[in-house]
């Protein structure tokens, strides 16, 4: 045992002194910062566009309803607009008054200009809005004017047969907001409100993030630490001092640390730039309040992050053994490097949604449940029952590739020269009595 | 009872039987030279010493019991392809390695400045392997198998790659751990070596032991054919002797080859009838002649 304790500290120590862990989990911190504070940054760039040097002028062609003027006194009342309209006296002839306002755009006294439709009198006309400057998405120019059209259209409407308390109400956009719903007992997945829906998709996205990442990183580098202790032969001192067994689980265990070293870097990253003053309105206004995630799905996220990375590891390990130099690791280890991406992309293309049949199936296969069941668990609908069943199936699938990995590794870090077939691998071991 | 006993061991890979029933015993303060030419069934030997794969047939006894776990503790290995972690400090890595042997700590340390010391190499401490030129790498790799003070120790081409003065310095260490007690299991293909360290060989061809006993005894049991005669001046008819078999002409005398012991009296006196004669020396068989002609035999 004080063995395994050994091997955990040198493994994790010599590999969290690496530049590359360094680097990437410097990067890491980075995105993360970068991440978080663009929507201070984002915000930023709004406000400098509402900014009073900015003023958008709009002018109106062909106002034959007196739309302008009803416009015009709208956005006065609006105090914090940056529109406002300049109302033209009509030549009389629509092209001629085009053509005038088309030079007002060229010269940027104006930012674009309205061109009513000549409809039937007393009917609200249409309008065309023109400007050199249109998104097809629409900018908050076009929905400025298209609120305030609204308004001017209910206006000319009702006329005067609605009092100015009941237009208001008329113009207030309608409020829906979203809350799931459990539809059976005993289901894990509760109730959520919108902001513990929006909490739980980002946590779900960012666990999915984190699993696949280190996971699928701090496998590879046990794999690779191993074909290199393989190859520089030191593995010949080493299995001669431990059993191969905890040589394997203290490599497997050493990487969990570091694996969790760097999840633990990442949420104070989080916690670190969610706090900072600047950030905290910013995140508060897109709905984003990370104090409305459910704890349980933090548990059992933990859950399945543990049990998943030791599945993945113990066969990274088992294909390191069996490879003799490190030039043809990376092909050795395709077969779980797919296999960890379909892990991660069937979850990740279900996000939306959670409760398809491939999801469900996903998430009692073991290679593909850790993540899948985090996204069942956040976002869809799951029983207690099922959770459970899944851990267990993934506790008796890491028992038994734990088991036959170890029996590999005994065998593969014996076995040098070319990378041996399933047959010779069998055969070596009956050899070795393994 | 003997440190090390191995009795009668078979390893068998599918159909081919890489090791056929060795015997072999290493005392306390010994050192044993295994030797065979490449794919004789040596390192299948020292890797079923070393507890890492099991015989099909036979025992192998460690102070008269079997195989343990805790034998790892007593046991010290140098690997015929050396290697050690490249990129990590010498003082890491080698009190990691004796940790891993069940030292303490501090004892480790403490152990590897002994070692550095003992090889004048005090400023490698905190040197990364990457580092250190390649006969040093070898001293380190030496000091991985007996930093933890092991009782039996296995070396598998202990000398190779080393300049002579690293040959010599190596060797006197091999002995001091041995004078300390220590039972060595040796293997090289250096025959000098065997010659200067070794009481008792065995030599393996093909999974057989070919030959095997006390060296003095193996020695005597081989014919004297050479003789070497140092005179003053040339010696005629040296090639008319009975039983003479070659004879070469060397800057200070001659190297004759003989088939018959008795040839060699004929030699000198022949040779003290035309000169002065300096040297006469009925020289013992080396145990390059000897394994040569042990292996070589069966080759036909």
């Amino acid at each position: 045992m004080s063995n395994m304790k050994t091997i955990v500290g040198f493994t994790f120590k010599n590999k969290v002194k690496t530049k590359s862990f360094i680097v990437t989990t410097i990067i890491l911190i980075l995105l993360v910062t970068a991440g978080i504070n663009s929507f201070y940054v984002m915000s930023l760039f709004n406000k400098d566009e509402g900014g009073p040097a900015k003023a958008e002028v709009v002018a109106m062609v062909n106002d034959t309803e007196g739309v302008a003027p009803a416009l015009q006194a709208y956005y006065k009342k609006q105090s914090d607009s940056k529109l406002s309209i300049q109302v033209n006296d009509g030549s009389g002839d629509p092209a001629t008054d085009e053509a005038k306002l088309k030079q007002d755009l060229a010269a940027k006294k104006i930012a674009g200009y309205l061109v009513a439709s000549e409809g039937k009198a007393g009917e609200f006309p249409k309008f065309i809005y023109k400007s050199s400057n249109i998104r097809v998405t629409g900018d908050s120019t076009t929905k400025s004017l298209e609120t305030a059209l609204g308004s001017v259209k209910t206006d000319f409407i009702v006329a005067d047969s609605l009092t100015d308390a009941q237009k208001k109400q008329l113009s207030e956009p309608i409020t829906m907001s979203l809350e799931q719903v459990a539809v059976s007992e005993g289901n894990a997945g509760t109730n959520q409100t919108e902001e513990q829906k929006i909490a739980a998709n980002i946590l779900v996205y960012v666990m999915l993030f984190l699993f696949f990442m280190t996971a699928y990183m701090t496998g590879n580098m046990i794999a690779a630490e191993v074909t290199a202790e393989k190859s520089s032969r030191i593995m010949e001192i080493l299995i001669t001092s431990v059993s191969p067994l905890s040589q394997m689980f203290g490599k497997v265990m050493g990487m969990f640390l570091v694996g969790l070293t760097q999840i633990a870097v990442f949420v104070a990253a989080v916690a670190v730039n969610v706090n900072l003053p600047h950030n905290v309105a910013v995140l508060k206004e897109a709905h984003i309040d990370m104090s409305q995630i459910d704890p349980m799905l933090l548990i059992y996220g933990l859950v399945f992050y543990i049990l998943g990375y030791f599945l993945f590891a113990v066969l990274f390990a088992a294909v390191g053994s069996m490879v003799s130099r490190t030039e043809d690791l990376g092909q050795a280890i395709m077969p779980i490097t797919l296999l960890s991406l379909a892990s991660f992309y069937i979850s990740m293309f279900s996000l939306a949604t959670p409760n398809t049949m491939l999801v469900k199936v996903a998430s009692f296969i073991p290679f593909t449940s850790p993540t899948s069941m985090i996204l069942r668990l956040g976002l869809g609908e799951v029983a207690y029952w099922e959770v459970w069943l899944s851990i267990v199936l993934l506790l008796v699938a890491i028992f038994i590739f734990g088991w036959l990995s170890a029996k590999i590794y005994r065998t593969g870090v014996l076995m040098y020269g070319k990378r041996p077939s399933w047959k010779e691998l069998r055969k070596a071991m009956k050899a070795y009595k393994i | 009872m003997n440190a090390l006993q191995v009795e009668q061991v078979v390893k068998v890979y599918g159909d081919k039987r890489a090791v056929n029933q060795i015997n072999l015993e290493v005392g306390r303060g010994e050192i044993y030279g295994l030797l065979g030419a490449n794919g004789a069934g040596k390192t299948t030997t020292m890797r079923m010493v070393l507890g890492l794969i099991y015989p099909d047939e036979g025992n192998i006894r460690y102070n008269g019991k079997g195989y343990s776990k805790e034998l790892n503790r007593l046991m010290g290995y140098l690997p015929e392809e050396r290697g050690l972690y490249p990129k990590i400090k010498v003082s890491e890595q080698l009190v990691y390695l004796a940790q891993l042997r069940g030292m303490s700590k501090a004892d480790a340390d403490r152990s590897l400045k002994y070692w550095l010391d003992r090889f004048n190499v005090p400023e490698y401490y905190d040197k990364k392997i990457e580092e250190l030129s390649k006969g040093n790498q070898q001293k380190m790799q030496f000091i991985a198998a007996v930093i933890h003070k092991p009782q039996i120790i296995i070396m598998d081409e202990a000398f190779s790659g080393l300049d002579p003065v690293n040959v010599e310095l190596l060797k006197e260490t091999v002995k001091e751990v041995r004078d300390e007690g220590a039972s060595i299991l040796f293997s090289t293909h250096r025959m000098e070596h065997v010659e200067e360290l070794c009481q008792n060989i065995t030599i393996l061809h093909k999974s057989n032991t070919v030959l095997q006993g006390n060296l003095k005894e193996i020695k005597s049991q081989f014919p004297r054919e050479s003789v070497m005669l140092g005179t003053d001046g040339e010696v005629t008819g040296l090639q008319q002797i009975a039983g003479v078999t070659k004879v070469d002409r060397l800057e200070t005398g001659y190297k004759i080859g003989i088939s018959d012991e008795q040839a060699a009296q004929e030699i000198l006196r022949t040779a003290m009838q035309q000169r002065t004669v300096n040297r006469f020396e009925v020289v013992e068989p080396t145990l390059n002649q000897i394994f040569i002609k042990a292996v070589g035999e069966r080759h036909e």
